[in-house]
């Protein structure tokens, strides 16, 4: 961190340069993400591979074993078939320039043997999957800022994302249950899994490490038993007893089964009774041995797991159950069994103390990353293909008469039909296709757009940590609430209003994403333990569990340490973790006390697993920086400044002030002196300016808003430094005065200086671009000795041309209709340039022209800003320079600033960026806007008055002003200073719209919405309302009928119908023939009505359901 | 396949995204550089006068 902020890059001569390395800070941005692919890469994939079940198939008396022994992905790269080109690999940029996919080649090999001998392996290429950039696997990887700068990025380019169809998708992180931690939770919905189930239950999110997850619940039922949930492939539910699926896992007998279950808990009767009375029941079922459980369950899922191969044993179906499904992050048996013991203890434990635990606390959470759920996919999708492989195996065998299984057959069963364009589409759409539910709890919305509005918009999207789909439909505001234990790692500011409010959080500037650790740290972990006073497992029958805390390490049972030298052990443990050289020092420590009133089930739960967030606090003991966790944090004694230590009691203390703040928190001058919602509505804003939003303007193809006179603000905080936005600069520091004149700046209107915006205050641009594909027979053209004037020969427009509305844009020959076709360019009123033409390889066709335009957009009336202190205002006015009023010493301020803005919204922050700006302005100084720097000793304001009043104005940042329209001097001192102003990006050009007649819709022949189609503005509900409340029924026609659906509707006032009444079909031509009512046979009665049409379409409605709708009519009065 | 382009081609200058070499490029003739492969092309900003109004 450095000193200050600083106007360093005025005076650098080196600005503009490349620097050497890239900066660490924006880099971490990347980082979990880029981490996780990596992973994904050297060997998730490898462990996901063999997990996967071989294919074991006996077709026509030949046995064939097929597994997938290796899976390669290689970097992106020209097709091999491409001739005669010099630069063989692809890079990102060029993707995003043709609109396709930065996708690299995946090769398996496929181990197969027939009887049992094993035949060379078959190379199948998958094709070609998505690569994330910056990855192992991507060109971008390891080049410095220059080299980044050649190939088209920018030079602190973070990666973590990938590039699909052109577009830049990030797989969101998503919050999901802490992996390999059972947590006692009350459901309701858990009474609806089956008869006597109670709400009560241990989850367990039982995560292997290629990091594919299993849910498993141990339900409590209201009979004092439990059964455990698994299920198969994460669709079918299923529940076996407790005792059953523990006589599955282990031979023992009964008396140690009850022993084990019993440990610690001798005393509670009624456990005791429950243990005996579950075993009781198994016994009455006739199963005594393990032998018998296991045929008995074999014989059951036999029935249920149709895809298991038909030879397979009841034992080994079983088998397969307690390792796939059951508990499968654990690998032993005997783990297993301990663990389900613990559950047991903890489901009692938490039935009799009703401790239960809440799963929107963070403390119980983890993070889904892109390379994990890429694992999870290509895993899927893998199974996918096997399970296909299968069936044409079986097929193909079936129909050759030879009984050989040759490699042909192998190689036509193997291929990988749409396996990669799959893989594509998921993160492309962000829709899963695989019904991996409880890995991910959803399949839709799962990668989002990278929007790069402006640097913050860019930055945050690597921030934000949804919490899942699901919760968005719930009704509750309670996992919307920010708990506690968020402190730390949430930023309490930076969360949307409005419906994903509390869902979407955004991780503070300190909070890592936990990578895979050092894996022989790991395996070290247990011994280390035992040296420092752990009882290990196998040595545990000797001790009174009672007096011992069960000791985890990721869901894994070490052992047990006596309570009595926890605290020590716990000490020890965390010395050794932030030296990190026996244990990896992203260990997470959670040593929950035995307290009367305990918080948790009690215990030492360590976790060394990916996924997790952590935060680096200082460690009091050892002075040194120690990395603590969500679960951990909440039993740590945590300061934040020195002087709240208590002696023998706080360990740690935050190392600043504003640890707590996100990064676009951290950007908010003083945020400490704003209201909280201010605050709030300054984050969003911050993403919505238009500002610098890349370097590489001619590279892009988004819709890019630039800001074409941006400033570097004067008051500003040392992170704005630290992110180095000042190379991605949004917003001008602009020229306020605080009155209210002429009346154009009421109701967060303001008034903007005409002379200014022609200066180019605020003046911005919009990116646009636009495709073009032509069919196959078409070719671009210009039609001979025609349209010169627009089109250049080759067909298409003239690089640097305006383009006016209607005129022609392109055209071309069409060889079908032998003609040419001229297409012109709609565009509104905008003044619009061609900016670039590019030609690229098209999606479909062989070429694509991408037309990007230039649209210039001066401030206008309408337009929107807002200073930093969440202050919006609407353009309102562009007022005359000589109208506005002026100064003593002649200047003119840029904006008017209602008073009234100020009272209620009590944004002090925006009073003392006015007096902070005002005073730097003179003094060529910039400001630390960094909150908690001043208190209420040394004020900010006395701070910035003194500095005033040094420069020769007044303490309190007032001046006398003259009114511009008379001349007089006003009697009012006017507040009058420099604050940074951002302008966002929603434009009236962009949304006004205007309607008088137009297309209506089909059915009910009422005016369309929308403003792309030409549609209106909905007359809603609440419209109708106001004009009814104001007896205004003439507008009520005319808004509701005469300029809606008007119809006439011929009706017999007879029977009151109107669905009646027909023209019959005549034979004379005499004359139109009357309309008759086919119920009362004769045209008297019939006469003429005005309806909305939505009416009698009601009425033919109901008439379809056999519901008569009567009319009552009268003679209108006249 | 005359009847469309009856009109002599003249080719088209175009820039290669990656090397900057420009090519010349007949209406039909498939969008690659000769001299490097890429198959990304940009087209030259346009010599005519091009005159704004400055107001």
């Amino acid at each position: 961190m450095l000193g200050g902020p600083s106007f360093k890059n005025l005076t650098s001569p080196d600005f503009g340069t490349p620097p050497k390395e890239q900066n660490v800070l924006l880099q971490q941005l990347g980082y979990p993400q880029v981490a996780s692919f990596n992973y994904m890469l050297s060997t998730g994939l490898d462990l996901a591979i063999k997990d996967l079940r071989p294919l074991d198939i006996v077709a026509n008396g030949v046995k064939v074993k097929v597994s997938i022994g290796k899976a390669k992905i290689f970097a992106p790269s020209v097709s091999q078939n491409s001739m005669n080109v010099t630069v063989k690999s692809v890079y990102p940029n060029a993707c995003r320039q043709a609109r396709s996919t930065y996708k690299g080649p995946m090769l398996v090999s496929l181990d197969w043997s027939v009887n049992g001998a094993a035949q060379e392996p078959l190379e199948v290429n998958m094709g070609e999957v998505p690569i994330m950039l910056k990855s192992n696997r991507c060109h971008l990887n390891m080049m410095n800022p220059k080299q980044l700068i050649e190939s088209g990025e920018h030079e602190q380019e973070w990666g973590g994302y990938f590039v699909t169809k052109g577009l830049e998708k990030l797989i969101r992180m998503m919050s999901l249950m802490r992996r390999n931690y059972p947590i006692g939770i009350n459901r309701s919905s858990f009474t609806k899994r089956g008869p006597l189930f109670s709400s009560l239950g241990v989850v367990i999110r039982s995560t292997k490490l290629d990091q594919s997850a299993v849910l498993n619940i141990l339900h409590f039922l209201t009979d004092g038993t439990c059964k455990m949930m698994f299920r198969e492939n994460n669709k079918n539910m299923y529940h076996v007893p407790l005792i059953l699926l523990l006589k599955c896992i282990t031979d023992a007998n009964d008396k140690y089964i009850f022993t084990r279950l019993m440990e610690g808990y001798e005393d509670n009767s009624y456990y005791a009774e429950c243990v005996q009375n579950m075993m009781r029941l198994l016994h009455e079922e006739g199963l005594h041995s393990q032998d018998d459980c296991k045929n008995y369950m074999g014989q059951l899922f036999r029935l249920k797991l149709r895809q298991m191969p038909a030879h397979w044993t009841d034992h080994q179906i079983t088998d397969y159950i307690m390792n796939d499904m059951v508990l499968v992050h654990l690998d032993n048996m005997d783990d297993k069994f301990n663990m389900i013991v613990f559950m047991t203890q903890k489901l009692y434990y938490v039935q009799s103390t009703n401790l239960v635990e809440n799963e929107d606390h963070l403390m119980l959470q983890e993070v889904l990353l892109g390379g994990h759920l890429y694992n999870i996919i290509l895993k899927e999708s893998l199974r996918t293909y096997m399970v296909n492989m299968g069936f044409m195996l079986k097929q193909l065998l079936a129909k050759d008469s030879s009984n050989v299984m040759t490699r042909e057959i192998l190689r036509k069963a193997s291929y990988p039909k749409g396996f990669a364009a799959g893989v594509e589409m998921i993160i492309l759409t962000g829709n899963l296709s695989i019904n991996n539910h409880s890995a991910v709890g959803q399949n839709v919305g799962l990668s989002v757009t990278v929007e790069n509005i402006n640097r913050i918009r860019y930055m945050s999207h690597f921030r934000a940590v949804h919490r899942g789909a699901s919760f968005m439909k719930m009704r509750s505001t309670q996992v919307r609430q920010l708990t506690p234990d968020a402190w730390g790692f949430y930023c309490p500011v930076h969360t949307p209003d409005g419906a994903p409010c509390g869902l979407l959080n955004h991780l503070t500037t300190n909070c890592t994403i936990t990578d895979m650790p050092d894996r022989k740290l790991v395996a070290n972990i247990a011994r280390t333990l035992a040296e420092l006073g752990m009882v290990p497992m196998k040595q545990s029958n000797v001790i009174e569990k009672k007096d011992y805390f069960v000791t985890q390490l990721d869901g894994r049972i070490l052992g047990y340490v006596k309570k009595a030298d926890s605290s020590e052990f716990e000490k020890k443990l965390r010395f050794l973790k932030i030296k990190g050289d026996k244990v990896p020092n992203t260990l997470e420590i959670c040593m929950v006390p035995d307290k009367k009133r305990a918080p948790q089930f009690p215990g030492i739960f360590l976790f060394s697993g990916p996924a997790r967030m952590m935060r680096p606090l200082l460690n009091l003991a050892t002075s040194n920086i120690e990395m603590v966790g969500t679960f951990e944090q909440n039993y740590l004694d945590v300061s934040i400044i020195p002087s709240e230590i208590y002696p023998g009691v706080t360990t740690h203390m935050e190392l600043s002030k504003t640890d707590f703040l996100s990064h676009t928190a951290k950007l908010i001058p003083m945020p400490d002196c704003n209201q909280s919602p201010r605050n709030m509505y300054q984050c969003q804003m911050a993403k919505q300016t238009m500002g610098t939003p890349c370097h590489n303007f001619d590279l892009q193809i988004d819709k890019i808003y630039r800001l074409q006179t941006p400033a570097s603000p004067i008051f500003r905080t040392t992170h704005y430094d630290d992110m180095d936005i000042d190379s991605f600069p949004m917003g001008t520091n602009a020229i306020v005065a605080v009155i209210s004149y002429t009346g154009y700046d009421m109701e967060d209107a303001m008034i903007i200086n005409k002379a200014s915006i022609e200066r180019g205050f605020a003046n911005g641009t919009v990116y646009k671009t636009e495709n073009i594909e032509l069919a196959a027979e078409c070719h671009l053209q210009r039609p001979p000795d025609q349209l010169e004037e627009f089109i250049d020969a080759d067909g298409l427009p003239y690089v640097g041309r305006r383009v006016n509305n209607q005129e022609p844009l392109y055209s071309y020959y069409d060889n079908n209709k032998s003609k040419y076709v001229v297409n012109k360019f709609s565009g509104g009123s905008d003044k619009i340039y061609v900016h670039k033409v590019r030609i690229v390889p098209g999606m479909k066709m062989a070429r694509m022209v991408r037309i990007t335009y230039r649209i210039e957009r001066a401030p206008m009336i309408g337009d929107k800003f807002a200073s930093r202190a969440g202050q919006k205002g609407i353009c309102s006015r562009q007022y005359p320079v000589e109208d506005l009023p002026f100064t003593e010493s002649g200047i003119f301020p840029d904006i008017i600033f209602n008073p009234h803005g100020f009272p209620s919204r009590m944004t002090i922050a925006m009073m003392i960026e006015l007096m902070a700006g005002k005073s730097g302005a003179i003094h060529g100084l910039v400001h630390d806007a960094t909150p908690f720097k001043f208190n209420e000793e040394e004020t900010a304001i006395d701070y910035f008055g003194r500095l005033l009043e040094a420069g020769g104005y007044n303490y309190y940042g007032t001046e006398s002003m003259y009114s511009g329209i008379d001349g007089r001097e006003m009697k009012a001192q006017i507040f009058f200073g420099v604050v940074h102003y951002q302008r966002l990006r929603h434009m009236v050009s962009d949304k006004w719209q205007v309607r008088s007649t137009g297309i209506e819709d089909a059915v009910t022949r009422q005016p369309i919405q929308g403003k792309k189609r030409g549609g209106g503005i909905r007359f809603g509900e609440m419209e109708r309302d106001a004009l009814i409340s104001h007896g205004t029924s003439y507008m009520l026609q005319d808004r509701l009928m005469n300029s809606s659906d008007k119809s006439k509707v011929s009706i017999c006032t007879k029977c009151k119908n109107m669905l009646s009444v027909f023209h019959p079909a005549t034979d004379n031509a005499a004359g139109p023939p009357k309309l008759v009512c086919a119920f009362c046979q004769t045209s008297d009665n019939i006469s003429s009505v005005e309806l909305p049409y939505v009416f009698k379409l009601l009425a033919i409605q109901l008439g379809s359901c056999n519901i008569n709708l009567q009319l009552d009519c009268k003679e209108a009065c006249t | 396949m005359s009847e469309g382009g009856k009109e002599s081609k003249t080719p088209m200058v175009y820039i290669c995204g990656e090397c900057h070499n420009e090519n010349e490029i007949r209406p039909r003739d498939p969008i690659r550089c000769r001299e490097c492969g890429y198959r990304i092309m940009y087209k030259k900003r346009t010599k005519r006068l091009i005159v704004f109004d400055a107001r």
